[in-house]
């Protein structure tokens, strides 16, 4: 039986994961949970919890480096909010069998020129759009790894918008925080750079987590005894993770996100089959 | 060389957000930990339990917090520090939010107040009707 010291060891690893890559780590808990013997809804409802921790923990570096875009999420964070309260109301009319194959053929985009996806240096666009350059969408950060000042512009304001809001009408929808999308959008749809997609993924993930915890608030799913561990590993995985982040080479980084991303490509498969 | 690239305006608000972050998460790992070392000597184990004092069951986040604060229906020292540790943990992100209000207010940035405003109604609201 899976007690709380084994579950904030586990919540460390999939912190430091989750922060790294900006997946906030519920599709990697939710797995192992269930498979240690915790009922799926209340791992569902609990690993909320997780992700608002790697979040707030990871996030507190990032943004103190400037690595995490405010701006940008602010920008985002409109969208995923309605997507999230709409995709948590329409539940009920639409069948989330067809959002699990759409999710994931669109991760699947993110193995597109694999080889090239994974040795390309970042080449921030020359141009922005009219949106983009009127909201302040550009930024630079300092890149430990590499040992320069990268700049970059953000493009495609409103398609990457649209772009969050479909995430969080998947977050709302299936339950998860839907991260590996929000990164994905974030560097196909707005050309950000990997460590800036990651970082602000943090930042927004603990919103729409917010945000979807409070649907559980009356459902009595939420365990205590599974939360305060699952909440202080998380903490600590996502603060260590927010001081490694910028460190890390793209290609390593690059490496994890395909590798995660991968998993949950498979698990969203999966359950769309066995919806069927 | 890192000083080049902060030098805008809303370093201040990067700053501010960064410090209410690690606070948040730092108050609310010590409130976690004396929670759990206190259930630790209450109940001779660590085990996840399916009891029903341990499942919250609120009408949505606000009641959560003004029921625990009143010291209602939680008789339990250690139940009550791991519950204010995770309505630390959950309140933070939204104080995020207000602190980006009520900044870009004072800056006068009229584009991103609204924007900032517009997610905290939608998170007020989601968090108050559930």
């Amino acid at each position: 039986m899976l007690d709380m010291v084994t579950l904030l060891l586990i919540s460390i690893i999939v912190g430091f994961i989750g922060a790294l890559t900006g997946l906030g780590g519920a599709s990697i808990l939710i797995p192992i949970l269930v498979f240690l013997g915790i009922p799926v809804k209340e791992a569902i409802a609990s690993s909320m919890v997780a992700i608002i921790a790697t979040s707030s923990g990871a996030a507190s570096s990032f943004v103190r480096e400037r690595i995490t875009n405010v701006k940008v999420a602010m920008y985002l964070e409109m969208f995923t909010s309605v997507g999230a309260i709409i995709g948590a109301t329409i539940t009920t009319i639409v069948a989330p069998i067809f959002l699990y194959f759409f999710f994931a053929a669109f991760l699947l985009t993110s193995f597109i020129k694999f080889k090239d996806s994974i040795s390309r240096s970042y080449v921030s666009p020359k141009k922005q759009d009219k949106l983009s350059r009127w909201l302040e969408l550009q930024g630079s950060y300092f890149d430990k790894a590499k040992n320069q000042v990268i700049e970059y512009k953000v493009n495609h304001a409103l398609l990457g918008g649209l772009g969050m809001f479909i995430a969080g009408l998947a977050a709302g929808m299936l339950g998860i925080g839907a991260g590996a999308f929000k990164v994905t959008v974030q560097e196909n749809v707005l050309k950000m750079p990997s460590k800036v997609a990651s970082a602000t993924s943090d930042f927004i993930i603990g919103m729409t987590a917010l945000a979807g915890v409070s649907v559980y608030f009356s459902s009595g799913l939420l365990n205590l005894t599974l939360m305060t561990p699952m909440a202080i590993g998380a903490t600590i995985g996502g603060l260590v993770g927010g001081r490694v982040l910028n460190k890390l080479h793209g290609k390593v980084l690059r490496m994890l996100f395909l590798t995660v991303t991968f998993l949950i490509v498979v698990q969203m498969l999966y359950k769309g089959i066995m919806s069927i | 060389m890192k000083s080049d690239i902060i030098g805008s305006g809303e370093s201040k608000l990067e700053t501010a957000i960064s410090y209410l972050l690690i606070i948040g998460v730092i108050f609310s790992l010590i409130l976690e930990a004396i929670g759990l070392t206190l259930f630790y000597y209450s109940f001779a184990n660590l085990n996840i339990l399916e009891n029903e004092v341990v499942f919250i069951r609120e009408e949505n986040f606000f009641s959560f917090v003004i029921t625990t604060l009143q010291g209602e229906n939680i008789q339990n020292s250690a139940i009550l520090f791991m519950t204010l540790g995770l309505i630390t943990l959950i309140s933070t992100p939204y104080i995020r939010v207000i602190t980006s209000v009520i900044y870009f207010a004072w800056e006068k940035n009229r584009k991103y107040l609204l924007l900032t405003l517009f997610v905290l109604i939608i998170l007020t609201v989601s968090l108050t009707l559930h």
